[in-house]
């Protein structure tokens, strides 16, 4: 225990900030990991409806596509079982100034008013017999507050079913039913007697069913997201691996001294594993607890994504429990000792007699860059394989294998790639840099073992900045062409307040007449939207006037289907059009027939063609407005696309149909504000994987820091040397900043070669395994030259303080250290 | 007109401190060296032969006293003017050989000239390797020769710039025997040849036996001088 402080803990201490920065930059990758973790589950992990506190808990739910007939509840009533059955109408309260709150309808035994949940009157300083003004709907409402429901910290409102039904024109309709078992009845029994009560196109489920679809169908969204998070350990796991690499470099001489003295390998290699051990725990624990932190800024952010992309939720209260603390440690400190294994396994093998000096050492690294160049061969050629792969349980398990192996294949090329290049700019450099620049290269290029970590370390952040970079690039680029195809309209009405991408609030009837007997207008086109489940997965089923579409819409379908004929064969057909994502999720495509359950039948469609679609990766089944009314009648329309005469003021058109409709709670958006929203929307949903890159950038410069910091206390002495062969100050201040220089360069070559075939894969084999998009290739090279500038900056002057310590080093000391 | 010393040391007194505390290594020690002369400097570990050197070679000032290279006190030079006497007055060689790992033989050679600039560099490197005899191993590394090659290559890059002065500092003191006779022979044709003024810091009475002067140092002091 002494030797190894001795031996391990003071040099730790003696490098001081080369073990600060180490430590930081674990702590930051842990950080990342924890705070996304955490963020993920705080964001998606509140599905379980708080409708739990009012009614209670409950054993199985029906639900319907399109709404339960409310005639089904007799039916079951009837049935010979111990059990209570509790219709229930689900839909949002929009309260001015705070937003949308869930609204429940449940069986208050015709009780009137409104229940509201303890913590929503505490926020709204509201009492029993206080009156509240709601927007159901685009109407707005006003109730007396019943009384106040018990719950620990969900907002939610409830009316009686009745009052329900009314306010939000649902007559005769239900969202579910929940059933609730006694004790002593046999559930199966129980289930095959409802499920024979019911309709076949009803689904019967277990209670939770939907909150593990939720979670299911953020599966995708979660890996990816977690994949970015670990990027920035790995950045991590290759300093440790330096930081290990450079203290047996440095200590080979103490190691066959130690081995001189009687020590075993066993003992050395656990030594060196020590310390790593020492910087992974420190680093985790720092970690941790800024993981914590940030994941209060992160849950944010993804809750807002989970929202827009996916379904509605609300975040719940971040909180790390002993289980995540424990997995941040251990990823942290494995990572650590992994790291650390192999140069520590190469400090057990120096020889007592041997205390091998760098150049040696160096020199047979240099030996190995064919053989490590081969193993990249091979790597990239699994990692082509692994692309070609299937998705395994819907998860894109090839393309994320693939995506490991090129890294490692770029981390084995980069020996050869800092030799080629070396070679290669060799005369310019000299030519251009003189004898500093000819060092420079020359100390890159014989620290070979060493250059290259640092090279593969930066080299992995870049590329995972470049792909990513090019991934939303792309998508970004790709969704904009598919806005101008998808918003031909002048004008769009929706109700007023912000919903989840699976909730759609309905608008009132008599609003279509309005607007389309305003001067100016062309023509209206009325969708009504609902959502619908399909083998399990929630979808969006929709309904718009195709004839419409077809003269002002530019939709895109895939390649090789004519646009014009499909859009022709719809109206007074039982054919739609289906979603990208809709056909790549399930499997299908054009003219194959699918079965939608809706309301008491199943309804076979026939696939006309799958079109192209950004806004969901659940997908969308569009049928012709006449369609979808004729199997559901008493659909509410949920947005009004208006198309204007030529040379009409979209403004003035704007103003009037206001003036019209005042008594509606509806939002009219002209066309560039739907698209500007779109894209903010867009942009605020990749703003953590920009966050999350901006950390990779920060650990991968700690890293160069530290690294050149490392790269200059080693080679004091020959730095020394130099002065006493005549090298000024300035020159040694020089060659330490092109070193910088060429390491920037070498990286920012290989990260960008190892972006562009990361981006090919997270496009063309992530992307469209877990998300089902074609997203077409548009690198955004101004951006990408910008970053890319950047961090070489960063490079350069992560070198200034490395610089300036090598330039003040007292030749006299250095040199005769020995 | 008495000639100009290569080199003299005029009273030069050097103190270290050590935890705050003076830690005198030399005690007014004056010495002068004429050009091609070769003298040693002898002495137990510890006596100030190696501070001496460093003063010597301008990478360290005395704090007390001068030291002046054909006449001009170094410290009176600036940062930048005694860069350029260690570049193109002064070579080194050192016990430990001191190569730079990451050059061949041949470029270890050419750094001198490298650093001050020079044109052609590759052309004079290999002169003097041919000269220490190592001409075939100018593309090897420095940890593929033995101890001896590598002081022969230290020697031959210590020269390639034509010096006025080279220090040599224990230069046979890690070396066999033989290895230890062929260096002190390029180090008495280094003053014969090249008409270097050589000063070397050794132990060995063999090394200092190629000397026309001996100066015996006991705890900083000079205790004689061999010839008087």
């Amino acid at each position: 225990m002494r030797l190894l402080r001795i031996l391990m803990l003071r040099p730790l201490r003696r490098d001081a900030l080369r073990t600060a920065l180490t430590v930081l930059s674990v702590a930051l990758g842990v950080a990342v990991v924890v705070a996304i973790d955490l963020a993920g589950d705080a964001a998606t992990g509140s599905f379980r409806s708080s409708l739990a506190t009012v009614v209670g808990t409950t054993d199985l739910e029906i639900g319907a596509n399109g709404g339960i007939d409310e005639s089904c509840l007799a039916r079951l009533v009837s049935l010979p079982l111990d059990a209570r059955f509790s219709p229930v109408i689900e839909d949002l309260a929009t309260i001015d100034g705070l937003g949308n709150v869930p609204l429940y309808g449940v069986d208050l035994l015709g009780r009137s008013g409104i229940l509201m949940s303890r913590p929503l009157a505490r926020r709204m300083h509201l009492r029993p017999n206080d009156k509240l003004a709601i927007t159901l709907n685009d109407t707005r409402q006003t109730y007396i507050i019943a009384a106040l429901a018990n719950s620990t910290d969900s907002e939610f409102l409830v009316l009686d079913i009745a009052d329900a039904q009314k306010a939000l024109n649902r007559f005769g309709k239900l969202d579910r039913i929940d059933i609730t078992l006694a004790p002593r009845e046999d559930f199966a029994r129980a289930e095959r007697a409802i499920r024979a009560a019911l309709p076949p196109s009803y689904s019967l489920e277990k209670t939770g069913t939907r909150s593990e679809e939720n979670q299911r169908m953020l599966r995708a969204f979660r890996w990816n997201l977690r994949m970015l998070s670990y990027i920035s350990l790995v950045v991590g796991a290759l300093l440790i691996y330096n930081t290990i690499a450079v203290s047996v470099v440095r200590r080979r001489g103490e190691i066959g001294i130690l081995r001189a003295l009687g020590a075993g390998r066993a003992a050395i290699l656990w030594m060196f594993l020590t310390e790593a051990v020492v910087l992974g725990l420190v680093g985790s624990l720092a970690g941790v607890a800024l993981g914590r932190a940030l994941a209060e800024g992160a849950v944010g952010l993804i809750a807002e994504t989970v929202n827009s992309l996916y379904t509605s939720s609300r975040p719940a209260p971040v909180s790390l429990g002993v289980g995540e603390a424990l997995l941040g440690l251990l990823a942290g400190t494995a990572v650590a000792l992994l790291s650390a294994l192999a140069p520590a396994r190469e400090a057990m093998n120096v020889p007592p007699t041997e205390a091998m000096a760098r150049g040696a050492h160096e020199h047979h690294k240099r030996l190995r860059w064919r053989r490590d160049l081969s193993w990249a061969a091979v790597l990239a050629a699994l990692a082509a394989a692994a692309s070609q792969a299937h998705p395994l349980g819907g998860q894109p398990i090839g393309g994320y294998a693939s995506v490991l192996l090129a890294i490692g294949a770029a981390g084995l090329a980069a020996p050869a790639v800092v030799l080629a290049v070396n070679r290669l700019t060799r005369h310019t450099v000299r030519r251009l840099f003189g004898v500093e620049g000819m060092f420079a290269g020359r100390s890159l290029a014989a620290s070979l073992a060493r250059t290259s970590v640092i090279v593969g370390a930066l080299a992995t952040a870049i590329a995972m900045m470049a792909s990513v970079g090019i991934l939303v690039g792309s998508f970004r680029e790709t969704v904009l062409v598919w806005l101008d195809t998808q918003l031909r309209a002048d004008l769009y009405i929706r109700p007023a307040g912000r919903t989840g991408a699976d909730q759609f609030l309905a608008l009132s009837r008599d609003l279509a007449p309005i607007v389309a007997a305003v001067p100016g207008v062309d023509a209206v086109d009325v969708f009504h939207a609902l959502e619908f489940r399909y083998h399990g997965e929630r979808a969006t089923l929709g309904g718009g006037n195709i004839d419409i579409v077809r003269r002002s819409g530019r939709l895109r379908f895939l390649p090789g289907q004519d646009r014009d004929a499909i859009l022709r064969s719809l109206p007074g057909q039982d054919r739609a059009i289906v979603s990208e994502p809709f056909a790549n999720k399930h499997g299908i495509r054009q003219g194959d027939r699918i079965v939608i359950p809706l309301a008491e039948r199943s309804l076979a469609l026939t696939v006309a063609g799958v079109y192209y679609e950004y806004s969901s990766n659940q997908g969308f089944v569009i049928l012709d407005r006449g369609t979808l009314l004729k199997y559901l009648p008493g659909q509410p329309p949920t947005n009004i696309a208006i198309y204007l005469r030529p040379g009409t003021d979209p403004a003035a058109v704007q103003r009037e149909i206001q003036k019209r409709t005042a008594a509606y709670r509806i939002v009219i958006a002209p066309n560039q504000a739907l698209r500007r929203n779109a894209l903010d929307i867009f942009d605020r949903t990749f703003a953590i994987t920009y966050a999350l890159e901006a950390v990779a950038i920060v650990v991968a410069m700690l890293g160069a820091a530290n690294s050149l910091l490392a790269l200059v206390l080693d080679r004091r002495r020959e730095l020394g040397l130099l002065r006493y062969l005549g090298a000024s100050a300035q020159q040694i201040r020089s060659m330490i900043l092109l070193e910088a220089g060429f390491l920037g360069l070498l990286a920012n070559l290989l990260g960008l070669a190892l972006g562009w075939v990361l981006s090919l894969l997270l496009i063309y084999v992530v992307n469209k395994q877990s998300f089902g998009w074609t997203i077409q290739f548009h690198p955004p090279t101004v951006l990408l030259a910008c970053a890319v500038l950047a961090v070489w900056c960063a490079t350069v002057l992560a070198a200034l303080y490395p610089a300036r310590v090598a330039a003040r080093l007292n030749p006299v000391e250095v040199i005769h250290e020995e | 007109m008495t000639p100009v010393p290569r080199l003299e040391l005029r009273r030069v007194s050097k103190t270290y401190r050590d935890n705050g505390q003076p830690l005198p290594v030399l005690h007014e020690i004056s010495l002068a060296l004429a050009p091609g002369s070769i003298t040693a400097l002898v002495g137990r570990s510890g006596c100030g032969k190696t501070t001496l050197l460093n003063l010597a070679g301008a990478m360290d000032f005395p704090t007390a006293g001068e030291v002046l290279l054909d006449g001009q006190s170094t410290a009176r030079l600036s940062e930048a003017e005694l860069t350029l006497v260690r570049r193109r007055r002064i070579g080194f060689v050192f016990q430990f050989f001191q190569l730079l790992p990451a050059l061949s033989v041949i470029e270890n050679v050419e750094v001198p000239l490298l650093l001050s600039g020079a044109r052609r560099t590759r052309e004079p490197a290999l002169e003097r390797l041919r000269w220490v005899e190592l001409e075939d191993k100018a593309h090897a590394m420095p940890y593929q020769l033995s101890g001896g090659q590598m002081q022969r290559v230290a020697i031959a890059r210590a020269l390639v710039h034509s010096p006025d002065l080279l220090l040599a500092d224990e230069p046979t003191g890690n070396l066999d025997t033989a290895s230890g006779e062929q260096v002190l022979r390029l180090l008495q044709q280094a003053a014969a040849r090249f008409g270097a003024t050589v000063l070397l810091a050794t132990h060995s009475p063999e090394a200092a036996a190629i000397a026309e002067r001996r100066v015996r140092l006991r705890d900083g002091r000079i205790e004689s001088i061999e010839p008087a």
